[in-house]
């Protein structure tokens, strides 16, 4: 009995293999160019719900941002703001009166017309003690929101915030109706080019272009989102044509044969992704900076880079991206020197090594860079047994709980080197000296000033050995070759599908 | 007997696989080609050379290492998972032999049959998700439905024994119940017990390649033969050789320790003998 049925178990196991094997060899039809109405979108992850405001997941921002919901001002492909529902923000002399101007004639997918209601509705629900929202620092500095009349919001801050402005463009900040606002974790219903069809769990999310949208028209009609999370089966679904784009692939090492491929385009960008070995510095004997320091030199970040990304991504050595003004240089910080961090491992009381678990989420970034940091670490004497995690246990356990010793993990939003300032933070790091710094950038009234405190921030945390910074997480984006429009690199993460069109 | 032994083709082929695995295993304490933890990544994705006889994997480390190590991983994950099956098992079985038709001896029969009602691998997958990913908890869960393969085999057994004339004689001897299955019944149902545990042995390697392929049995850095397999899953393209070997490997040893358990059964049955 026992034997049959284990056997039943491995030839199923034989025939997924043999699927797998017969996806990926090339298919002698090419998939037709397809629909040109419509457009198929892989992404990695799914969404653990449609609501950008109600947790931190990437994935939601990727299905949302700039497509289902909008802001008042959105982030462009490079970076940079663009007036979105807002069609004029004019700010006082000392910047702590904002008005908006919103724009006219905009309406919910339900027909509902956008009124000066809706922002504070929305804001008010984001600063709310109950509210989920994962940039609450956005909101932090308004003092009071008022609508002098339907198309006009006034925001008076209660303290200066040099960033609050540029704030208004993260996805946290998406404008909703108070009508549909509780639904929008299953039901989302905004004012962006594209409205929610259905969502079928585990497989895709489909989306129907708005036909009231206020703004251009977007070219393609139907959009499906798609979520394969098997860096192989990515690869698999792009060869054979049933997916026009993958946002990201998990699977570097297949570069060269999708970019052998004529049907396919394959770019390599880059995203705001710091990926690092976070350690919990709030629990022995990662509270001991020697400790950290030494985890950090035992680290060859070239090769962690090599091994998990083919290369791809882009040294840092620091939480801030190089695509920003502010940006120090500091990849030579900490040398790769083994010898030397078994001596300092030695001084902090550690002379034959420890034992350490290392909790790393599904990516495969995290995973395969983490069998590499296991097998460095192993080298100065640092036993790590690797725990594989789902994400709802990642964020309940290590982000929630810190219940953890590392783990590898990319933070993708833009310019989130305030997190180190956090109170409670899952880094379990505190440093009046990275805090003051950290309030020196919202309250500089020049871009010269906030700079410099952002730099003093970076020194900071690459002084005190925080985390391990590995590389800047590549965005491998491989497309269709008709398809036009797919951003190359991440600001945020987000595909806006009003930008997408056919050749 | 060993004339005999020798001349059975089956036995002979699964005795010479299993003492390649168990010498390669037990090779690789003392010596391998190179460290399998450390990596090389300049080297990565290597085809087989005189410098790496089975190619180096996707962070150079050296596959041929990787097996030999592996093949201790497998042997230690069926000699325990099996060495639970026979201890906890065998003494339940004669328990329950012991007291044939008493309650205790429903118990422990309806609880076999409990166990044997779920899928194997299903309820390993399902109690690694409690304990947590782990070669040490997959070894408990192939190990826990290893106990009621053996407790059948041995009461079943032990009561055909009990039947015959020489356990009477020992028991009008006066010998008490624990000695007589430790003196008579047990010697008596060995050879069936062997030929179970080879045949289980070859399920249990099967089942932790396959758990490990999962993701949920033996961690890294410790190469197993399954996560091999699925490692390799991901570089079929640009590697598919290095699929092949973890593959030939766990196909090999299930082989080798199958044709092992056929041939003792042949040789150990006297039903056989016979004929």
């Amino acid at each position: 009995m026992m034997k049959r049925q284990i056997f039943t178990a491995a030839k199923a196991a034989g025939a997924a293999g043999f699927l797998t094997l017969a996806a990926v060899l090339p298919s002698p039809v090419l998939a037709q160019q397809g629909n040109r109405d419509s457009v198929t979108l892989c992404q990695t992850l799914e969404p653990p719900i449609l609501d950008p405001t109600g947790g931190a997941a990437a994935a939601i921002r990727e299905i949302t941002y700039d497509n289902i919901f909008e802001t008042l001002i959105a982030f462009d492909s490079a970076g940079r703001t663009q007036p979105r529902l807002a069609a004029s923000i004019s700010s006082s002399d000392d910047g702590m009166v904002h008005t908006i101007k919103l724009r006219t004639g905009v309406t919910f997918h339900d027909g509902t017309p956008l009124t000066s209601a809706d922002v504070k509705f929305s804001f008010e629900r984001a600063m709310a003690p109950d509210s989920k929202n994962s940039q609450k620092w956005i909101f932090a500095p308004i003092g009071s929101i008022e609508m002098p009349d339907a198309s006009t919001v006034v925001i008076t801050l209660k303290s200066f915030a040099g960033d609050f402005i540029e704030g208004l463009a993260w996805a946290d900040a998406s404008i909703f109706s108070a009508k549909s606002a509780d639904k929008a974790g299953t039901e989302p219903i905004g004012t962006g080019p594209y409205q929610f069809v259905r969502w079928n769990r585990g497989d895709r999310v489909i989306l129907k272009r708005n036909d009231a949208y206020w703004g251009a028209k977007p070219a393609i009609a139907n959009a499906i989102v798609r979520f394969i999370a098997d860096p192989q089966a990515q690869v698999a679904a792009l060869m054979a044509g049933d997916c026009d784009a993958h946002t990201n692939i998990g699977a570097p090492e297949a570069v060269a044969q999708l970019r052998a491929n004529a049907n396919l385009r394959v770019t390599i960008g880059r995203t705001e992704g710091e990926t690092i070995v976070a350690m919990n510095n709030s629990k022995a004997p990662f509270n001991d900076p020697r400790v950290r320091q030494a985890i950090s030199m035992a680290i060859d970040r070239a090769q962690v880079n090599e091994g998990a990304m083919s290369g791809f991504g882009t040294l840092i050595g620091t939480h801030f991206s190089p695509n920003h003004a502010a940006y120090l240089d500091l990849t030579g910080a900490v040398k790769f020197d083994p010898a030397a961090a078994r001596k300092l491992l030695a001084e902090a009381g550690f002379p034959n090594g420890f034992s350490a678990s290392l909790r790393l989420p599904p990516p495969s970034y995290a995973q395969r860079s983490g069998e590499v940091v296991a097998a460095m670490l192993a080298q100065i004497g640092i036993r790590v047994s690797i725990e594989p995690v789902q994400w709802a246990q990642w964020l309940e356990r290590v982000y929630r709980q810190r219940d953890y010793d590392m783990t590898i993990v990319a933070h993708v939003e833009p310019l989130d080197i305030n997190i180190y300032s956090r109170e409670g933070y899952y880094f379990g790091y505190a440093s009046d000296v990275l805090k003051d710094a950290i309030a020196r950038t919202k309250s500089a009234r020049t871009a010269e000033a906030r700079n410099a405190a952002f730099q003093d921030a970076q020194r900071r945390i690459s002084a005190d050995h925080v985390n391990v910074y590995l590389f800047m997480l590549p965005k491998i984006t491989v497309q269709k070759a008709g398809l036009k429009g797919m951003w190359a690199n991440w600001p945020v993460p987000a595909n806006p599908l009003g930008q997408l069109s056919w050749e | 007997m060993i004339g005999r032994a020798l001349r059975h083709p089956s036995f002979v082929v699964g005795l010479l696989i299993t003492l390649l695995v168990i010498g390669t295993g037990l090779l690789s304490l003392f010596w391998t080609p190179y460290d399998p933890g450390v990596m090389r990544i300049m080297n990565r994705l290597r085809p087989p050379s005189e410098l790496n006889w089975l190619g180096t994997d996707q962070f150079g480390r050296d596959v041929f290492s990787m097996l030999m190590v592996g093949a201790r991983n497998a042997l230690l994950v069926g000699i325990v998972a099996v060495g639970i099956g026979v201890t906890i098992g065998v003494t339940l079985g004669m328990i329950a032999a012991h007291g044939e038709g008493s309650l205790l001896d429903e118990a422990i029969m309806r609880a076999c049959d409990f166990t044997f009602a779920f899928p194997a691998v299903l309820t390993a997958i399902l109690i690694l998700t409690f304990l947590g990913p782990g070669v040490v908890n997959a070894i408990i869960a192939i190990g826990i439905f290893n106990i009621p393969v053996f407790a059948r085999v041995a009461r079943g057994a032990a009561l055909q024994v009990m039947a015959r004339d020489f356990i009477r004689a020992a028991r009008a001897a006066g010998r008490t119940g624990f000695s007589i299955i430790l003196r008579h019944i047990l010697p008596n149902i060995a050879g069936l017990i062997i030929v179970q545990a080879s045949v289980q042995f070859a399920l249990a390697i099967l089942a932790e390649a396959g758990l490990s392929y999962l993701g949920i049995g033996t961690q890294p850095p410790n190469p197993s033969w399954g996560r091999m397999l699925n490692d390799a899953q991901t570089f079929l393209a640009q590697a598919p050789l290095l699929a092949i070997f973890p593959g030939l490997a766990i196909a090999f040893s299930v082989l080798g320790f199958n044709l092992l358990g056929d041939g003792l059964r042949d040789l150990l049955d006297p039903k056989t003998k016979e004929r």
